[in-house]
C-alpha cells in the first residue's frame, strides 16, 4: 500500500483519523457513551403486557432463517418483475424468437410467444409501452428549428 | 451474451435458481458457478475457456509454490515468474500484432526491411481484467496480504465468475476469496441495491450511451471534416457522457448481479466528473484499475517516498503503461501520457503554492472535466489523425447539423447524474428494503418497462469489452 502520509500519492489513500483539538482527560471520564436516557425504565401500558402475554412475538429468527427470509423475498421480486414484463412487454420474447437461429426450439418459442402476444393485445397490455415509446420518439424527433426530423 | 440482452436474463434466472438451491453445499455451489461462468464466456469464443483455465492453473501453481517456499529469494523468483507468465500471456494475445508492427517500421526506417511473422491474433474478451487478477491474486500471497486459496476451484472462479469476467470490476482476491469460503447470506438490502443497480445499469447503457453513440459521437469521430465546431465539441461531452454510462453501467450491472448471487464486489465509480483535480478523478474512475495500478505498479516503482521528481516520474510511468493497457495504440499511450502529464502538474504545482487554494472548486471542476475531455478525443479517435482534425474541427464555425434538443438533454442528464447524492442508490435501497416484495417487483418491473419502451432497437457491445 502506499505510504498515506505522502502528500503527492495520487490515488486513494486510508485517511487519518482527525486529531482532537481537545487535551486528552485525566483522569479519564466515567462518562458511558451507551447509556441514553431513554434506557432508563417506564412503566409498562398493562393492556400491551396483556397483548404480549396472550400473543407472544416470535423469537427473533437465527442468521439462517433471516438469510432464507430474503432469499424468498428476493425470489417473489424476481418472478413478480418476470411476470411484469410477461405480461407488459410480452413482445421481446417474439422479437428475441425471431432473431435466433431456426430450430426446434426457436420455432416453439416464436409460437408460443405468437400466441400470448396475440391475446394480450386483445387486452391492450402493450399499450403502456407502445404509448411510451411513440411519445419518445416524437421528443427524439424534435429539431431546434421546429422541424420534425423524419428519420427519427 | 451481453447483459442488457433477454439471453443473459434467462441465463442469470437459471443461475440465480440453481445456485440458491445448493445453498447448503458450498463446494457444488461453487462449481455450478464455474461451469456458467464458462458457459457464459464460451458464448464468445469457447476455445478461450482453455486459457481462462490455464492462467486460474497458473496462478494457483505459482501461489502455492510461494507458500511452500521457505527461502526469501526463491519466494521472489516465483512471483516474478508468476507475474512475468501472466504478461506473456496479455503481451502475446493483446500487443504482439502492435509490437511486430512497430518493429517492422522502425526496421525500414533504418533501411532493413524485414518481414517478421504477423499473426492474426485474435483478443480474447476481457483478457486485461482476468490477468490483472491473477497478478493481484500472485503478488497478494507473496506479500502475505491474502491467504492462499483454499483450492483450484477458488482460483478458478475468482478468475472466471461471469459477474466481472469481461470488463471488470478488478476483483481481488482479497475481496472475493474469503466470501468463497461460505456459502453467502443475502440480504434485502443486497437484493434491492443489486436490483436497483442492474436497472440503474440498463437505463445508463441502452438509453444514453446507445443513443449518444449513434446520434452523435460515431458519425463525428468517423469522419470530423464534415461537421463544424458546435457538432464537434458536443460529439466530445457526448462522449464523455457515453463512455462514462456505458462503463459504469456494466460495472454497476456486474456489482448488482454479484449481490443478487450473495457476493460483493468494491464500488468502481464514484461520480468521476465532479472531480476537482485530476488526481481526484483517478479516485473516482475506474477505481477498481487505479488502486490497481498504484499497487502493484506506482507503489513498487517508489511511489512518492523518493522526493518531488522520483513521484513525477512514477505517476507518469503508471499513467503511460495504463494507457497502453487500454489498447495496442499509440493513441492510448498519448491519453495515458496526457493523464500522466496533468498529474505530473499538478504535482509540481502543488509544490510550489503548499496548502494554498488558488483556484475555486467550480474551476477545478471545470478545468479537470475539459482535460479529461481532450484525452477522450484521443481515446475515442481511431488514429492520431482523426485525432487532430477534431481539434482543428473545433475552430471551424459551421451550421450544425447532429444537435437536436433529444442529444443535449441525453448529454445534460448523463452530467446532471453527477449532481445527485453521491450514495443515492443505496439510499433508495435502503427505503425500498422494507416494501413487500410485490410492490418492490412492479416498481422494477415498471422501471424496466420504462427503459425498454426508451431505448433504441439492438445493443452495441460494451466500450470496454475491447480491452
Amino acid at each position: 500500500m502506499s505510504d498515506p502520509k505522502d502528500p503527492v500519492d495520487p490515488f486513494p489513500t486510508q485517511a487519518h483519523p482527525p486529531v482532537s483539538p481537545f487535551p486528552p482527560l485525566d483522569p479519564p471520564s466515567d462518562w458511558i457513551g451507551a447509556a441514553d436516557a431513554h434506557d432508563l425504565p417506564t412503566r409498562e401500558n398493562a393492556l400491551v403486557a396483556l397483548g404480549r402475554f396472550a400473543f407472544p412475538p416470535a423469537p427473533p429468527l437465527d442468521e439462517e432463517g433471516e438469510a432464507s427470509r430474503a432469499r424468498r423475498w428476493t425470489s417473489q421480486t424476481l418472478f413478480i418483475v418476470c411476470a411484469f414484463l410477461m405480461i407488459f412487454n410480452a413482445g421481446s420474447v417474439q422479437n428475441w424468437a425471431l432473431q435466433q437461429p431456426p430450430g426446434w426450439g426457436q420455432s416453439t418459442v416464436d409460437r408460443l410467444a405468437t400466441v400470448w402476444v396475440e391475446q394480450l393485445d386483445l387486452l391492450g397490455t402493450n399499450l403502456p409501452v407502445e404509448g411510451m415509446r411513440q411519445t419518445w420518439r416524437e421528443f427524439q424527433a424534435v429539431r431546434f428549428d421546429g422541424r420534425k426530423d423524419e428519420a427519427a | 451474451m451481453l447483459f442488457p440482452t433477454l439471453a443473459f436474463a434467462v441465463f442469470f434466472l437459471f443461475v440465480y435458481l440453481v445456485s440458491w438451491s445448493l445453498d447448503r453445499e458450498n463446494g457444488r455451489r461453487k462449481l455450478f458457478l464455474l461451469l456458467a461462468s464458462w458457459f457464459f464466456y464460451a458464448q464468445w469464443d469457447w476455445r478461450f475457456v482453455g486459457l481462462l483455465i490455464a492462467s486460474a492453473v497458473l496462478n494457483w501453481g505459482v501461489a502455492a509454490l510461494i507458500v511452500r517456499s521457505d527461502r526469501a529469494g526463491r519466494r521472489k523468483l516465483w512471483v516474478g515468474l508468476g507475474v512475468a507468465a501472466n504478461l506473456v500471456i496479455l503481451g502475446f494475445f493483446k500487443y504482439y500484432g502492435f509490437f511486430v508492427e512497430q518493429a517492422v517500421d522502425l526496421l525500414a526506417q533504418f533501411g532493413w526491411e524485414r518481414d517478421l511473422p504477423l499473426l492474426q491474433v485474435v483478443l480474447p474478451v476481457g483478457i486485461s481484467f482476468f490477468t490483472f487478477q491473477g497478478i493481484s491474486y500472485v503478488v497478494d500471497v507473496y506479500r502475505g496480504k491474502t491467504a492462499p486459496a483454499e483450492s483450484l476451484l477458488d482460483v478458478m472462479l475468482l478468475m472466471s465468475f461471469f459477474p466481472h469476467l469481461v470488463a471488470g470490476p478488478i476483483v481481488r482476491a482479497s475481496d472475493l476469496l474469503p466470501q468463497f469460503a461460505r456459502v453467502p447470506r443475502l440480504t434485502r438490502e443486497m437484493a434491492t441495491h443489486g436490483l436497483l443497480l442492474i436497472v440503474w445499469g440498463l437505463f445508463k447503457k441502452t438509453v444514453i450511451a446507445s443513443e449518444l453513440a449513434t446520434r452523435l459521437v460515431d458519425p463525428v469521430f468517423f469522419d470530423p471534416s464534415a461537421y463544424g465546431a458546435i457538432d464537434i465539441a458536443a460529439a466530445v461531452y457526448a462522449y464523455a457522457v457515453q463512455i462514462y454510462c456505458d462503463f459504469s453501467a456494466y460495472s454497476d450491472m456486474a456489482i448488482g448481479i454479484a449481490a443478487l448471487l450473495g457476493y460483493s464486489f468494491p464500488r468502481n465509480f464514484d461520480q468521476p466528473y465532479r472531480a476537482a483535480s485530476m488526481q481526484a478523478f483517478w479516485r473516482r474512475w475506474h477505481i477498481s484499475l487505479s488502486s490497481w495500478l498504484r499497487d502493484y505498479l506506482y507503489v513498487p516503482l517508489g511511489g512518492g517516498r523518493k522526493g518531488l521528481w522520483s513521484s513525477c516520474l512514477n505517476v507518469m510511468i503508471t499513467m503511460l503503461l495504463g494507457g497502453l493497457w487500454h489498447g495496442a495504440a499509440w493513441t492510448f499511450v498519448a491519453w495515458g501520457a496526457l493523464h500522466g502529464g496533468a498529474q505530473v502538474v499538478e504535482r509540481l504545482g502543488r509544490a510550489v503554492v503548499k496548502d494554498r487554494k488558488v483556484i475555486p472548486t467550480w474551476l477545478g471542476v471545470l478545468i479537470t472535466f475539459h482535460v479529461v475531455c481532450l484525452g477522450w478525443i484521443l481515446f475515442r479517435a481511431e488514429t492520431f489523425d482523426l485525432a487532430v482534425q477534431m481539434l482543428v474541427g473545433l475552430g471551424r464555425f459551421e451550421a450544425f447539423s447532429l444537435v437536436t434538443p433529444f442529444v443535449l438533454v441525453l448529454i445534460v442528464g448523463g452530467l446532471a447524474m453527477h449532481g445527485l447524492p453521491p450514495r443515492a442508490i443505496e439510499g433508495l435501497a435502503e427505503r425500498l428494503k422494507t416494501a413487500p416484495s410485490p410492490t418492490l417487483g412492479v416498481l422494477i418491473g415498471a422501471a424496466i418497462l420504462l427503459v425498454e419502451a426508451m431505448r433504441p432497437e439492438g445493443v452495441a457491445p460494451f466500450i470496454y469489452f475491447q480491452f
